[in-house]
């Protein structure tokens, strides 16, 4: 498979998100500074004397021209230095926060991809074989109210439901998986399902139209009629094409769940990068924001790098 | 129109957002009570006949709080909605009637803001811009601004190249012309989809900021805003943050089954199939 996906075409794709990282950088550090505001006068308060605002501008070099001031921030961020918080301890290096929150946000995007993968493969296949019936119904139904459902709300249920009301899992707090996966999986299970219904929702949407789509294709009904059992028919011809536009709404997706990380992270008290952005917006601490957007951009470039090269290998028509 | 009337769940989806847009509009008038005077005989009052949704912790009547915050929740969102709809179809239009250059930068912006969490660049439009409600409308229209100009280009340059478009460009129709009365038509039923859509994650967008504390401020009312403060008394008073939360559940399930419904109407190959 991996034969088909061709050097060019990575390296030309690698190549759109350096662009894209670069570009996003760029309008990033100048929206920001061309945002309204001192930092200073965040960090220092509104009665800040002129001497004590001059000694910050200088401190943080903030009176050189824009372009050299984005020219110095660059080439420290591309060797992983984004400075220091303006506000978290004093100065702390931005590179260190970031990095040691950056796992536990992978960890519960990655786990709400999982859950809702594996939910959207059932729900989807079931309400597609069984079209038009009760499971099919039942399916499409829950889909929409997934979809109704914003991650914040949600969270709040569950927590009331399973967390409060059975006791079942915590209602607060979260076990980094450095330390301890088994305890991450089980502390990270709630906020990550908040997170994965409504992608849940989606990808059983997309996936139970993809399946109809391919269901009655004329290939489907040749290889059916060569005598090929039902399941083996089912995985190779008609699954394998219902992937294709699967894994593409993934991709596509992958934004909103990172971004739904945000406001999850902040109910359940999980250390991510989400929660540190938060707080930096609160503080006005322009470098750690605008770190926490690049990370956040290059993790959705990079993910959909990963969602282009799978999908070429599904298709071999795209290679 | 009959179409429309056959699926059941365009049908159910445009009901419910009548109903949430009249709910909205006769709010001032349906209530006796201040979405914001406090009421301090009356604190956290669970649901009764006075106060169908129970009050919060000033006492205020939650039912009038929800009235009031969908208002202004469906205001920003509808407006930053448009606004990003309006300037993006109308760029892309641009892009794909001209191509060339303004085709290329246009699609590159909208390559890069594709990439952003849309709830970080939210964020990040909230820390720039500063926080408040009509900001929140100006980063919603940011954020669709790409997204409809991305839909309007990729429409309308297959629509370019059709018979009727030439034939009227050869008919000497000026270009404002052939752009607003042959390709604009062609290209409305997946706009007006993708505003339905956009609006109920603009509600969503405005919730969350307010959730947070970054959008609209207390003692005003937003959906996100009554969620943010019934979680500070929700073992007491659960009654708050879940019926907040209900509303904006129905306000969402109503717009996306319109839209939805009105996607399966528009797709021939589905519509054959119903």
């Amino acid at each position: 498979m991996a034969r088909m996906i061709s050097i060019g075409r990575v390296s030309s794709r690698l190549g759109g998100v350096a662009l894209l990282a670069l570009l996003g950088s760029a309008t990033v550090f100048f929206v920001m500074r061309a945002g309204s505001g001192d930092p200073a006068i965040a960090v220092l308060g509104e009665q800040a004397t002129p001497e004590a605002i001059a000694a910050f501008h200088r401190k943080w070099m903030l009176d050189d021209p824009l372009v050299l001031q984005f020219w110095r921030w660059l080439s420290s961020a591309v060797m992983g230095d984004f400075g220091l918080s303006m506000t978290v301890a004093g100065g702390t290096p931005i590179m260190k926060l970031i990095a040691s929150r950056l796992p536990n946000t992978l960890f519960i995007g990655l786990y709400a991809v999982l859950i809702a993968v594996v939910v959207s493969l059932i729900a989807g296949t079931l309400s597609a074989l069984r079209h038009g019936k009760f499971t099919d119904t039942a399916a499409t139904s829950l889909a929409v109210l997934g979809i109704s459902m914003p991650d914040f709300w949600l969270s709040y249920v569950l927590v009331y439901t399973l967390a409060l009301g059975l006791g079942i899992f915590p209602s607060y707090g979260f076990t980094p998986p450095a330390e301890s996966i088994a305890g991450a999986l089980y502390s990270g299970f709630l906020p990550a399902l908040a997170i994965a219904a409504p992608m849940a929702a989606a990808f059983t949407r997309i996936l139970r139209t993809a399946l109809l789509e391919t269901l009655y294709r004329d290939h489907v009904r040749v290889a059916r009629s060569l005598g090929y059992r039902d399941a083996f028919v089912f995985v190779h011809f008609v699954l394998r094409n219902a992937l294709i536009p699967y894994v593409t709404v993934i991709g596509l997706q992958v934004r909103y769940l990172l971004g739904g990380t945000v406001v999850v992270e902040r109910i359940f008290g999980i250390p991510g990068v989400g929660a540190l952005m938060v707080d930096g917006a609160f503080g006005r601490d322009y470098p750690l924001v605008q770190a926490c957007a690049l990370t956040f951009l290059l993790s959705v470039l990079l993910v959909n790098f990963a969602v282009d090269l799978v999908c070429a290998a599904l298709n071999p028509r795209s290679a | 129109m009959r179409a429309f009337l056959a699926n059941r769940l365009a049908l159910v989806g445009a009901l419910v957002t009548a109903i949430v847009l009249a709910g909205v509009a006769a709010g001032p008038w349906l209530s006796p009570y201040s979405p914001t005077d406090a009421d301090f005989l009356a604190l956290l009052d669970p649901p009764s006949l006075h106060h169908p949704f129970g009050t919060d912790s000033f006492g205020r009547d939650v039912l009038t709080r929800i009235l009031y915050g969908a208002r202004v929740s469906l205001a920003v969102s509808v407006c930053g909605v448009l606004v990003g709809a309006l300037v993006g179809t109308a760029a892309g239009l641009v892009a794909a009637y001209f191509g060339g250059w303004w085709q290329a930068v246009l699609m590159r912006l909208s390559d890069l803001l594709f990439s952003f969490p849309s709830f970080v660049l939210a964020l990040f439009l909230m820390v720039v811009l500063g926080f408040g409600v009509t900001n929140i409308a100006v980063a919603i229209a940011l954020i669709y601004a790409p997204i409809f100009a991305r839909l309007a280009r990729n429409m309308a340059v297959l629509v370019k190249d059709e018979p009727w478009v030439q034939a009227a460009s050869l008919m000497g129709q000026s270009t404002w012309s052939i752009i607003s009365r042959e390709i604009l038509p062609n290209i409305a039923a997946p706009v007006f989809v993708q505003i339905a859509l956009a609006i109920a994650f603009g509600i969503v967008i405005e919730a969350g900021l307010s959730f947070l504390g970054l959008g609209v401020q207390p003692p005003n009312p937003s959906l996100g805003s009554i969620m943010a403060d019934g979680r500070e008394y929700f073992g007491r008073a659960p009654w708050v943050l879940t019926l907040s939360g209900v509303a904006i559940s129905i306000a969402l399930l109503g717009l996306n089954l319109l839209s939805d419904g009105v996607r399966d109407l528009m797709d021939p190959k589905l519509r054959a199939r119903l």
